[in-house]
């Protein structure tokens, strides 16, 4: 589905949660996931062993829905883990896959979370494993089927692509569609930014990718709702080399998530341009409220500041002088003063300070009483 | 071509020097309201004669005037579709913050994609040829600033193209 973690989360903690406790616990969950997709997860006190049960909506439905999951998807799950993890027959009902595990068996140090990790992810291993089956036969094109017949494969409910097989590669072709015309906009953007970096001399040896507004040949006859679309088409061209060894796992990743890479980008870019703007708008702002401050500024200074402003100057300095002396003095009695005793400061200043008898304005002369 | 963009510039800022020429003038209609005239248009002796100002058929600036305010609208370029969204999305955003900018208004002329009003009550607070200097200076800056987004636009796709294609190798 729309998310570029294969493992699911909910699932992951549940299952962390029984494997580290101390003593079995009781556990019987449902899960859903992204509307369609159920897990039902049951683990019993009694019992050493624990049941996860999965239904998925499969990528294609035609012809796995007769004869359930095929024995190469079922042969992926078993992979996870030989030891630890079995497929019960049948699944329990209303589910594609049970599993049994048995967390005794997993091994006491991180390998037994990445194997946890990887159970967590088995519905991402179930829809990747239809698509690397197809993908694995790109050579072996059988002349007798005649037509190429598109294959309608959905990963999200409302966003199927199909696969088209071709002598020597498999296209697959996504049907673009986006809400609003502006995300239109940035995606087609970036689709022929996508067509001119797949196209130049050092990635050659990537899927050759298109787009065009109009939908490919190959897909004539398939019905108008799925066709319809406001951000064309992108088709990339598989070839033998991009599923061998290792590189198959990550080419099905990635095309199974191109949907979300995409619409991942388009969030990610109206996020920047919101914040650009913002930027912007604060600094033509910062530049019309400083010539409303400095318009201010001017006008005292034409009505005669200049005379105020020399006053200012000369009491400023003054005051200077005046406010250094004092600090002067104090430091100086400090020095002088080497005994300190709290509150004696203010004890001497009330009563120990001589009195001023001289007065700036006059003396006043005592009377002679003779 | 720097020439042509100064040349148009300069014939706007001395369209605006001109007409910035605002005084106080209480509304003739109804007493004891002070409207800027050239937002009603009741009155025709109190407008002046509107200028279009055109750089070429995308870009061009129309400035309305009156006894107590003055109008000024500007389309801004748009080559491409891309420029198109980030010109209408961006000054779209400024519009509806108008009031820290106090002389934009909040909806652009029909046909224009911003407007500025001022009135003499603004004229009266900022200094005439600083106001204008800000109108040339916002035209400036909202060009390059289109033109930047783009380019960064382009520039996070091609990079996130090439992260994608990585992936396959």
């Amino acid at each position: 589905m729309a998310t570029f973690e294969r493992a699911s989360p909910a699932l992951k903690e549940i299952l962390l949660r029984i494997y580290n406790a101390e003593k079995p616990i009781e556990v019987d969950h449902h899960l859903y996931e992204f509307g369609s997709v159920e897990y039902y997860i049951k683990s019993s006190a009694s019992e050493p062993f624990t049941y996860l049960s999965i239904s998925t909506p499969l990528l294609s439905q035609g012809v796995f829905l007769s004869y359930g999951l095929s024995p190469y998807t079922l042969q992926m799950v078993r992979d996870i883990s030989i030891d630890a993890l079995d497929i019960v027959e049948p699944p329990t009902d209303g589910y594609q896959l049970t599993l049994r595990l048995d967390f005794s068996k997993l091994p006491h140090d991180k390998e037994s979370l990445k194997i946890i990790t990887e159970v967590s992810s088995v519905q991402a291993v179930i829809l990747s494993s239809q698509l690397k089956e197809m993908l694995q036969n790109v050579n072996s094109w059988d002349i007798s089927q005649g037509m190429y017949k598109p294959i309608k494969l959905i990963y999200h409910p409302r966003e199927p692509f199909y696969v088209i097989r071709q002598p020597q590669k498999i296209v697959a072709v996504f049907p673009m569609r986006f809400k609003d015309h502006s995300d239109v906009i940035i995606a087609t953007s970036f689709f022929q930014e996508l067509m001119d970096v797949g196209s130049s001399g050092k990635w050659a040896k990537v899927p050759h990718c298109n787009w065009s507004p109009i939908p490919p040949p190959e897909l004539i006859g398939e019905p108008f709702e799925d066709l319809s679309t406001n951000g064309g088409f992108v088709s990339f061209d598989i070839s033998s080399h991009h599923v061998e060894g290792k590189r198959l796992d990550k080419t099905v990743w990635s095309l199974l998530n191109f949907y979300a890479y995409v619409k991942h980008h388009v969030k990610c870019t109206r996020g920047f341009i919101q914040r650009r703007m913002r930027r912007r708008m604060d600094s033509l702002v910062q530049v019309l409220e400083k010539s409303m401050i400095e318009e201010n500024g001017e006008i005292k200074k034409i009505k005669g500041w200049k005379k105020m402003k020399k006053w200012m100057r000369l009491t400023s300095k003054s005051k200077m002088i005046k406010r250094r002396y004092h600090d002067f003095r104090k430091k100086m009695k400090r020095i002088r003063f080497r005994i300190k005793i709290h509150g004696f400061a203010r004890f001497r200043r009330r009563w120990l300070t001589m009195p001023n008898f001289s007065s700036s304005m006059g003396y006043t002369q005592l009377k002679n009483n003779n | 071509m720097a020439n042509p963009l100064k040349l148009y510039l300069t014939c706007i800022r001395n369209t605006l020097e001109a007409a910035m020429c605002l005084q106080n003038f209480p509304c003739q209609e109804v007493e004891r309201h002070n409207k800027p005239e050239v937002e009603l248009k009741t009155s025709p002796e109190l407008l002046l004669n509107p200028v279009l100002i055109c750089r070429n058929e995308a870009e061009k600036c129309l400035i309305e005037t009156s006894i107590n305010s003055l109008r000024i609208s500007l389309k801004v370029k748009q080559a491409d579709e891309l420029e198109n969204i980030l010109a209408k999305k961006f000054l779209r955003f400024l519009s509806m913050r108008a009031e820290a900018f106090q002389v934009l208004r909040r909806k652009p002329v029909q046909g224009y994609d911003i407007s500025f009003l001022i009135t003499n009550y603004h004229c009266e607070e900022m200094q005439k040829q600083k106001l204008i200097d800000f109108i040339v200076q916002f035209m400036e800056d909202i060009d390059k600033e289109i033109s930047e987004l783009k380019m960064s636009v382009s520039t996070r796709g091609r990079l996130v193209a090439s992260e994608f294609l990585k992936q396959f190798l």
